[in-house]
């Protein structure tokens, strides 16, 4: 009796260890490509949902000249994204294409798991990458051996964004390309002098935030072969000195305020005058906000007046790129669509989509002219205007480590735990340990 | 006779078995397995994409000589201060007067578990609102000006506020089942001898329920050395007094799941799950001393 129980028992148990396995295969499965009925099923995984449906025009446009193939777009949320995507790595089960982003990709290129897709232009032109992109697109997308891996998606720029009704108020004239740092500040006293609302909010954060302002000084987060921070260059200094210091002016909320209450909330909510603003959130800004459109525009960053080096222009210039995974089961499928998002029709596609200012020179406007829609038109052409002296946003393969003891470091200077040389020290040592241990 | 009991029981354990074993499953496949490998990725190194090698005791080692960590750990413990003491108590007044017979008692026990229902990181984002100091309703309504959710020594306590909050309802509703179980004759006998309702709570009710506070301690305290979602969403990684707030279970997060290091976010798990044992076996071996079970 208790022989049979045992083998009903084990019966049981496998029936189901089966039925739980078969269930997880068909849970994951989907990634896989499979050939139903001749056709290739790829799967498309992005992270905003604003973007959802320029991706699935792409994806149309690209299985309508290949109608055997099928193209899904998935969506997961930015945060979830990095979690399920090195889960994914991890067990081989990487979606077909996948957006990357600079933070990540040295991670992800480093260890082997992108396509190389350097040469994936070769029938073309030797020099599609050259010749289509910018040094900082590229750049956002090399690996640190050099090679490609990925397909420029989009760029973007930080710009000043700034309520006219408030500068109105105070009769201060609107910010235009002269505008230096000092015209920043006195811009802010004017207009908490006369309105009491806020004037620029200066926040803790590193892209949309101090980065710019270090760069315009003559500083650097990394050195140019990414083997040792610059927190301590007195360029660096300089500029981190001024940018926290703009919270103990009156007109600057601190970084207490910004806890609880992002600049973007204040700035729309007429608190504040003035923030800075990456510009792929512009186009819902204006459409989460009615009531506020025409009463607010956008600026280039204000200049360094007195920059150690250089001439005090700079805006943090950052970009995704397509990529697939070097050893997924559709791969040269994979690589074919890759190779349709990053030529000029593909680009031209994402751009009017809206959500993002193609990677592609020369295709600006396509991205510029979706602000036509609205009943304001706001200057966006200053945002693609700063190209020019935009700066590759900072990245290594241990940015990841590094980002979050620099963020808390920085922290600890604004609750005043830290002073600012003792911070800046902190964050140095903190990007150098995480260097060394690569 | 004998044999047919045997048989009956056979197939009844059977069928026992057969029953349980899909929870056995989940509970091997999802608990004890990456239990036991987080155990081994403690004693790792890891790398980005699951690498990882046998480095001894080098992420305990880091671990303990790290500020960070001894203040996350203390500041677990004091959350577990601030909320449990206070919470049970005020769970069980709500227990005893929904108790009573007062005019739309279901009504009022509907409300009181409401909160229980309602996501967490909802409850979260309405309470933040709520404290937010420039435009928050509390600080308005006081017309005060306290910094609830940046100022590094009471932020803790505004967690604990809203973590009160939350638990009360489901405390109070285990809490009102215990004392529903007690016979009414003992209050009757009692107030025959003239004892008024304050002696009754205190002779008859507490003790009689004390069996249930227990199990509410024990699952208390549990969820309140692990807690992670409240304080991760009322503290913003832009916080200034995020280190005055973070718990074992945040600073776990930040360095698995921001930072990447796996082996030494390991090491912090393993390290809660030893402190949580600690914790309850104080509890099992203090019990005696003031758990009823036999009434």
């Amino acid at each position: 009796m208790i022989k049979l129980l045992k083998k009903g028992m084990t019966t049981v148990l496998c029936a189901a260890i089966l039925l739980t396995s078969a269930a997880g295969l068909s849970g994951c499965g989907s990634s896989d490509g499979k050939d139903a009925g001749g056709k290739k099923e790829l799967t498309f995984q992005i992270w905003d949902v604003a973007q959802k449906e320029g991706m699935e025009a792409l994806a149309s446009a690209y299985t309508e000249e290949n109608p055997d193939v099928t193209i899904e777009v998935q969506v997961t949320s930015w945060d979830e994204y990095w979690t399920k995507l090195e889960a994914a790595a991890e067990g081989n089960q990487l979606p077909d294409i996948f957006w990357m982003h600079t933070n990540e990709l040295l991670k992800y290129a480093d260890n082997g798991i992108l396509a190389d897709v350097t040469d994936l232009y070769d029938d073309e032109s030797k020099t599609y990458y050259e010749d289509k992109f910018s040094d900082v697109s590229i750049d956002n997308t090399k690996g640190s051996d050099g090679n490609m891996y990925g397909v420029p998606k989009d760029k973007d720029t930080i710009g000043l964004v700034y309520n006219k009704e408030m500068f109105d108020a105070a009769g201060v004239a609107y910010p235009d390309e002269n505008w230096t740092w000092d015209d920043l500040v006195a811009a802010s006293e004017k207009i908490n002098a006369a309105t009491g609302k806020y004037g620029y909010m200066a926040y803790a954060d590193d892209q949309i935030g101090y980065w710019n302002f270090v760069y315009q000084a003559g500083g650097y987060i990394l050195n140019e072969d990414k083997t040792e921070g610059g927190f301590t260059n007195p360029a660096t200094v300089k500029a981190m000195e001024f940018y926290i210091g703009l919270q103990q002016n009156e007109w600057c909320p601190d970084q207490n305020y910004f806890a609880e209450t992002s600049p973007g909330t204040a700035f729309f909510s007429e608190q504040g005058a003035m923030y800075y603003e990456g510009c792929w959130n512009l186009k819902s800004l204006m459409e989460n906000n009615p009531e506020m459109v025409g009463k607010w525009d956008v600026a280039v960053l204000p200049k360094c007046p007195d920059p150690v080096s250089g001439d005090g222009r700079a805006s943090i210039s950052n970009g995704l790129c397509y990529a697939t995974a070097a050893k997924g089961e559709n791969l040269e499928t994979a690589k074919d669509f890759l190779k349709f998002l990053g030529s000029e029709e593909g680009q031209k596609i994402q751009g009017e989509s809206g959500a993002a200012i193609p990677a592609y020179i020369g295709l600006e406007d396509t991205w510029v002219k979706v602000f036509d829609a609205f009943d304001y038109k706001l200057a966006v052409q200053k945002y693609i205007d700063m190209f020019e002296y935009g700066i590759q946003s900072v990245n290594s393969a241990s940015r990841p480590v590094w980002k979050s003891k620099v963020s808390d470091e920085l922290l600890k200077i604004y609750s005043g735990e830290s002073t600012i040389d003792e911070g800046l020290q902190n964050m140095q040592d903190a990007v150098d340990q995480a260097i060394a241990a690569e | 006779m004998g044999k047919n009991k045997t048989k009956r029981l056979n197939s009844e354990g059977f069928w026992g078995y057969l029953m349980i074993a899909p929870t056995i499953l989940g509970l091997m496949m999802l608990n004890i397995y990456p239990f036991i490998k987080t155990v081994i990725l403690s004693f790792s190194s890891t790398k980005a994409f699951g690498q990882y090698e046998f480095s001894g005791i080098s992420n305990y080692k880091e671990m303990l000589g790290n500020a960070e960590f001894w203040k996350a750990t203390w500041n677990s413990i004091y959350f577990c201060i601030l909320t449990v003491p206070v919470g049970v108590f005020i769970s069980l007044l709500v227990a005893v007067f929904l108790n009573e017979k007062i005019k739309g008692r279901v009504i009022f026990r509907a409300i009181y578990f409401l909160p229980m229902v309602v996501a967490p990181a909802a409850v979260a984002m309405v309470w933040k609102w709520m404290f937010n100091t420039e435009y928050g309703i509390i600080n308005e309504v006081f017309g005060i000006h306290v910094n609830w959710l940046t100022n590094p020594s009471i932020v803790l306590g505004t967690c604990a506020i809203v973590a009160i909050w939350s638990a009360i309802g489901y405390d109070a509703v285990l809490l009102l089942s215990g004392i529903q179980n007690i016979s009414g004759s003992y209050y009757e006998a009692a107030s025959l001898d003239g004892a008024g309702k304050i002696k009754q709570f205190i002779h008859i009710t507490l003790p009689m329920v004390s069996p249930t506070i227990f199990v509410v301690v024990i699952m208390r305290l549990m969820a309140s050395l692990k807690v992670y979602d409240l304080i991760y969403m009322m503290v913003e990684q832009s916080n200034p007094s995020l280190t005055s707030a973070q718990s074992l279970m945040y600073l776990f997060y930040r360095e698995s799941f921001v930072a990447g290091d796996k082996g030494y976010a390991s090491a912090i798990v393993v390290w809660t799950v030893l402190l949580i044992g600690f914790v309850t076996a104080i509890q099992f071996w203090g019990q005696k001393k003031w758990v009823h079970y036999d009434v």
